[in-house]
């Protein structure tokens, strides 16, 4: 799966990042903590999360992420956009809340 | 009081006291009152700050020091609660912030005195001197002195070559730049070649130490130290110190408040978290001093399991 698929089936907003298609994702890291993230050792992963500060962004960075999901229609800090773009990290958005993007990434995921 | 004797010290302690300057081993952080401060006063400086003596001071200018004996006199004789000038010692012996530190250790030795104030060039006073200090001074730099021992004496030499190092200063609560010493740290070392898994231990652990400095210290140090074999990561803070070592390892537990878990941080398992991707991993912590955080990931790739 990749997050041009995601993006299509969750009907995000593309806010910053590369190519979608070329960001294959297996594993999906839904949290608020970073320092949970952090703990997290898994490849082709995405970020989802409700905060929308550039920790979210740096944070995906430090562990690799492919993209970052942010849920509840929140619009991130512009701090966080402009750091997505400068390390080249997808940004998206999206209506749902945290749960239900989940819900509908299992489903692309077959889970 | 410990007692130090510089006749019976190994030849390699004689050297080091010989090599160190008082200022290498004293506290700059001073506790300090005015000649106006009633000795209560100063008895509870004592006591928050679990030190034995307190020089009074006029701006810069060392004008007396009141010792704990001075305080039991005060409480016994019904003073304690009169200003300090009229009890304090004047007569002091003091230490030059440049004299060597063996003579710091004579001056124990002769004068029997808990602490020293310690003066620059100026006059100024700019330390104190313990007998504690003196110990912890000679055994840092000890262990400096065998780590190089080891190192020369390694047939993998190359493990003490350092390839790049860089040190980042980090300030209380500020956020705006939080994470972009870990970012630079990850950026340059991924260009030095690190493989990505390695590079990703190294960028959690100074993440996580960079936003521990941020989050809960007064400010310091993210120092990183690439070598071939290894990566050497070093947070040092200037306080406050953590009271409870045991507590502050374990995954979960965390002092932070509403505002800083609001940004994401503050889970409980910064210090954890470090542990968990480091090789090597040592903590040393006082209240009201600083903490100190080393982390050595080494870089199998490399055959760095050495």
């Amino acid at each position: 799966m990749n997050l041009q698929q995601i993006q299509t089936q969750l009907g995000c907003e593309v806010l910053a990042g590369g190519s979608l298609q070329g960001a294959n994702i297996e594993h999906v890291c839904a949290c608020d903590m970073m320092s949970d993230v952090l703990v997290v050792e898994k490849d082709n992963l995405l970020l989802v999360t409700s905060l929308t500060t550039e920790q979210v962004v740096r944070t995906a960075d430090i562990v690799g992420a492919h993209g970052v999901l942010i849920t509840n229609g929140k619009q991130p800090l512009e701090k966080a956009v402009q750091l997505a773009k400068q390390l080249n990290i997808p940004l998206l958005r999206t209506r749902l809340s945290t749960f239900e993007a989940c819900v509908q990434i299992g489903k692309l995921l077959n889970l | 009081m410990t007692n130090f004797s510089l006749d019976s010290s190994p030849s390699v302690v004689l050297e080091l006291t010989l090599r160190l300057k008082i200022r290498d081993v004293m506290t700059t952080q001073l506790i300090t009152a005015e000649k106006k401060d009633s000795l209560r006063h100063i008895q509870q400086l004592m006591k928050v700050n679990r030190i034995t003596g307190v020089p009074i001071v006029e701006g810069k200018r060392l004008v007396g020091l009141i010792s704990v004996d001075d305080i039991i006199q005060a409480l016994d004789g019904g003073f304690i609660e009169e200003a300090c000038e009229g009890r304090m010692s004047r007569q002091l012996i003091v230490l030059e912030d440049d004299m060597p530190l063996s003579l710091g250790i004579s001056y124990f030795e002769k004068y029997h005195f808990g602490r020293f104030p310690v003066l620059n060039k100026d006059s100024e006073l700019v330390g104190i001197v313990s007998s504690r200090d003196i110990l912890t001074g000679l055994l840092v730099e000890m262990n400096k002195e065998m780590e190089q021992l080891e190192e020369k004496l390694s047939p993998q030499k190359e493990v003490g070559t350092t390839i790049y190092s860089r040190e980042f200063s980090l300030h209380k609560f500020d956020f705006e730049h939080a994470g972009t010493a870990s970012g630079t740290i990850k950026m340059e070392l991924k260009e030095k070649g690190l493989d990505p898994k390695t590079l990703r231990r190294v960028a959690v652990a100074s993440y996580e130490m960079e936003m521990n400095l941020i989050v809960h210290s007064l400010g310091g140090t993210l120092k990183v130290t690439h070598m071939p074999r290894q990566t050497v990561l070093e947070a040092r803070d200037v306080g406050p110190g953590i009271e409870d070592l045991e507590k502050a390892l374990t995954e979960g537990w965390s002092t932070a408040n509403d505002w800083i878990r609001s940004l994401g941080f503050g889970a409980g398992m910064g210090l954890p978290n470090i542990k968990r991707v480091s090789d090597d991993f040592h903590i040393e912590s006082e209240v009201g001093k600083g903490t100190l955080v080393r982390s050595v990931i080494r870089h199998p790739e490399l055959g760095g399991e050495v």
